[in-house]
């Protein structure tokens, strides 16, 4: 597989602010790849993305697309000479033109009319090219914005924050239609989102930074299961972080910055309720029941444990009661 | 030797970053243009060191007087369009009255008038006050009357320039009152507070930025003014640089002048720029709110009815009717003073200055916007300057330039069509570059970085996004810059060709000769050709609300 974009060392800081938005990150994005990259707020991510896009330049490092270098110490290539489109979080469609002219904007769109009619019929947009960016729903515009990205077929699209606009509902569909869209076409794509449910859905590696350097470049599932941080285990979703020495069995862990020793993350859903028939040779940890809450179906619960506070979340249909002791076990992989 | 190392590499990553990355023929272009517009008024700062022997009478005898008489005439000129502009953009905004919304446009009205006409119509104000300084001769003596005639004349001016020039107040303020004040004003209520208390606790504090760019605006025109003060023999620095090239034939201790009042324009700015840097507390994200405004009735309707009527009728009422009916005596002086000549040389000149001044905005105002260029962004910061320069100056640079380019190319540009244009686009390329930046800011700073990743080019949009989104813009820009050029009264005095006639030097002659009566005919004309964009503009802001 041929790499299509090399960021190296690159390094941003904005003097107004006396921020270090970037610095000394690398990583490389393969032909075809969706890369995420995943971060909180004020971590670099849209930097990122408008270094590569030309948009803002780099005070150091290098950033090679297609073989050609477009960032380096004496070279700039303008952002419309790069052929690497942005979708905005904001879609950005210009208001004075019609859906139509929106999509047949970028530079190479009139030539791949085949191509965008298809774009069109795949993404049911079909029945609103007469239609100005205020007249449509958030779920069009982004489709909208999307396909005026692709119409001018770059060899890679970047996407800033793409369903951050979007209703939890339409999220589910739309994201579901992105991905089917981008596999479907093989084109390499980043995208830049806060949500771990995006990068774990969409992407086929994550690029996790923290203020501005880069903590974490694995697959989503990796980041998830095997987090190189506490940083990168807090990102996706609530876990525990549990002293190494009461899992000795463990072959993964990574060292806690604040306290210096070695830890392990643990989601709440690998602690398991032991029913008294247990039938597992891990170590059994004693808990006392905190709190409570209910999700429905599921729960969560909050356990001590010698000092220790847990969160587990298990079956609804466990009767559990507040100051209760309890056995749990943790299952890890 | 390590630090000198660093520091040039330091500088290699400037240049490359901020300069030669962003050096393409719109940047260029751009800062050519913006040097060219800041030229006159660069070389009026460079003959700062230029002495003749003049200059140490003028030192000895006028200068200080010059000093004095500016700021006594701009404090108390702003006094008086505080009072009126603050006040009248209060009750029209806070409150509910029969005529509310008549006043909301009328006391823009005073815009169209140049504070010459204004000091042309009130030309006999002082001999309201004879009786009164006879009384004080018999009771006082000479010297009391003396002072109080001279105290008299400052006031009285103060109060017509104030009178016309409040509207630069009124419009911020009211402005700021609507968006700001809204939001607040709700919060102030529901925290139990009387409109009063909510007006000098929160919305007065909140609206002083907005108060005091209206500020420094009457206090650049007030400094700018040259017939007014010439009018009632006030001698202030516009004055002084006018009777000290023409008078005394001394251009060089003239331009010594010009760069001191360019001087005090510039502390002005600073002033500003030092006050409203410390009030960054507007709430932009706050949007003009809906508010329950009071009606009011009986006394209180009085009081607000006096606060309106006062400076709409000091300011146009009385200018314009006086106007009109010494039209009417003079009315067979029509024909002999070709006022239609005037008007299409007035229109002509305008419109060009107009339009031109709108072209090279948007030209500078995109290259620094679209390609974030610091270096064009700090040059048209330079080329700006003009707005706060009086006109006089900024003849005065365009002259020298002038000199240098005919020695230099052998042409005659004085005294042309060409350069009394070029002129007007330094003096006024601020009041079409200010909104025409911040329109493109508003509407087109992420669409353009869009456009730019969909590959086109910087020409394509242009003309395909951010024209045709701040059309309307550029339209208010336009004839922001007409009603000005329309109203210049120094500038043109200098620089126009010869034997050309504008509306205002046909006004400005005219009441030189003591023609006051027959100078209404192209004063009403600059009226009406000014006040048909203003109320088209004021209605666009009430609109835009």
């Amino acid at each position: 597989m041929s790499t299509i974009l090399t960021v190296s060392n690159i390094s941003k800081a904005y003097k107004k602010n006396n921020i270090h938005a970037l610095s000394k990150l690398s990583f490389e994005c393969v032909k075809g790849e969706i890369v995420s990259v995943v971060g909180s707020s004020g971590s670099g991510k849209s930097t990122l993305l408008k270094l590569i896009a030309g948009l803002e330049i780099p005070d150091s490092g290098q950033i090679i697309l297609n073989d050609n270098v477009v960032n380096g110490e004496s070279i700039f290539v303008q952002p419309e000479n790069r052929n690497c489109d942005l979708v905005f979080q904001d879609f950005s469609l210009f208001p004075n033109m019609t859906i139509n002219d929106n999509i047949y904007f970028g530079k190479n769109a009139p030539d791949n009319k085949s191509m965008i009619g298809e774009l069109i019929s795949l993404t049911h947009i079909s029945d609103i090219l007469s239609r100005y960016p205020h007249q449509i729903s958030g779920g069009q515009q982004q489709r909208v914005a999307l396909v005026r990205a692709l119409a001018n077929k770059p060899s890679l699209l970047l996407m800033d924050e793409p369903l951050s606009h979007l209703d939890s509902a339409l999220k589910e569909s739309v994201r579901g239609e992105l991905i089917s869209i981008l596999k479907t076409l093989e084109i390499t794509v980043l995208i830049v989102t806060h949500d771990a449910e995006d990068a774990l859905t969409m992407s086929d590696k994550t690029v996790v930074l923290n203020q501005g350097t880069l903590e974490q470049f694995d697959t989503p599932k990796n980041v998830y299961k095997y987090p190189n941080s506490e940083y990168a285990a807090n990102l996706f979703g609530m876990t525990n972080i549990i002293p190494l020495k009461l899992l000795p069995d463990s072959n993964y862990f990574f060292n806690q910055s604040s306290t210096g020793q070695d830890v392990i993350s643990v989601r709440p859903h690998q602690i398991i309720l032991d029913h008294g028939k247990k039938s597992t040779s891990l170590p059994e940890f004693i808990c006392q029941v905190k709190n409570i809450y209910d999700n429905g179906r599921r729960c969560k619960i909050e356990l001590e444990y010698k000092g220790l506070l847990l969160v587990a979340e298990i079956e609804n249909d466990n009767l559990l009661n507040i100051g209760e002791t309890k056995s749990f076990y943790i299952r890890l992989n | 030797m390590e630090l000198l190392a660093l520091k040039s590499k330091l500088f290699r990553k400037y240049l490359y970053k901020e300069i030669l990355f962003k050096l393409n023929r719109w940047t260029i272009s751009s800062l050519f243009i913006g040097f060219l517009i800041f030229l006159p008024i660069g070389l009026v700062i460079l003959h700062i060191g230029s002495f003749t022997a003049n200059w140490r009478h003028i030192t000895d005898t006028v200068l200080i007087t010059y000093s004095i008489n500016s700021i006594v005439l701009v404090l108390a000129t702003v006094l008086f369009s505080c009072v009126f502009g603050i006040s009248s953009a209060w009750v029209v905004t806070n409150y509910k009255f029969p005529g509310h919304k008549i006043f909301r446009w009328a006391l823009v009205l005073p815009l169209a008038i140049p504070t010459y006409i204004a000091a042309y119509a009130y030309f006999d104000i002082l001999d309201l006050f004879n009786p009164f300084l006879i009384w004080l001769r018999s009771s006082f003596g000479l010297n009391t009357m003396q002072l109080a005639n001279d105290m008299l004349v400052y006031l009285m001016t103060a109060l017509i320039m104030g009178s016309v020039l409040y509207p630069y107040v009124y419009l911020l303020a009211r402005a700021s009152f609507e968006s700001q004040g809204g939001h607040f004003i709700n919060v102030g209520r529901s925290l139990g507070h009387s409109g009063k208390s909510i007006f000098w606790k929160v919305v007065l504090p909140l609206s002083r930025p907005a108060i005091v760019a209206g500020i420094s605006l009457v206090a650049m025109e007030t400094l700018s003014d040259y017939g007014a003060v010439k009018h009632f023999g006030i001698q202030t620095f516009t004055y002084g640089i006018f009777r000290t090239w023409l008078g005394m034939g001394d251009l060089t201790s003239a331009l010594r002048l010009a760069v001191i009042l360019l001087g005090f324009t510039l502390s002005i700015l600073y002033l500003e720029k030092k006050i409203r840097s410390g009030a960054r507390y507007g709430d932009k994200s706050t949007k003009s709110l809906s508010y329950k405004r009071n009606y009011l009735k009986g006394k209180k309707y009085i009081f607000a009815l006096t606060v309106c009527i006062l400076p709409f009728t000091f300011g146009f009422i009385i200018p314009v009717s006086r106007m009109l009916y010494w039209a009417w005596l003079s009315k067979n002086y029509l024909i002999e003073l070709n006022i239609f000549q005037l008007t299409f040389n007035t229109l002509t000149i305008a419109l060009l200055a107009s339009i031109s001044t709108v072209v090279l905005s948007i030209l500078l105002g995109f290259s620094s916007k679209y390609f974030k260029s610091s270096i064009v962004q700090s040059s048209n910061r330079f080329a700006s300057l003009g707005y706060s320069t009086p006109g006089a100056v900024i003849a005065m640079g365009a002259l020298i330039l002038v000199g240098y380019v005919s020695s230099a190319f052998n042409i005659i540009i004085s005294g042309t069509m060409l350069l009394l244009i070029f002129a007007y686009i330094v003096r006024f390329l601020a009041v079409a570059y200010q909104p025409i930046i911040s329109g493109f800011e508003k509407n087109c700073d992420e669409l353009n970085d869009a456009s730019k990743t969909l590959g086109v080019s910087p020409v394509y949009s242009l003309v395909k996004i951010n024209l045709p989104l701040i059309k309307n813009t550029l339209i208010a820009a336009g004839l922001l810059v007409f009603i000005d050029a329309t109203k210049e009264l120094p500038l043109t005095l200098i620089l126009r060709p010869f034997n050309y006639e504008t509306l205002a030097t046909a006004t400005f002659d005219l009441s030189n000769q003591a023609q006051i009566i027959e100078s209404s005919i192209p004063s009403l004309f600059i009226i009406f050709l000014t006040v048909i964009p203003i109320i088209y503009l004021n209605r666009r802001i009430g609109e835009g609300r």
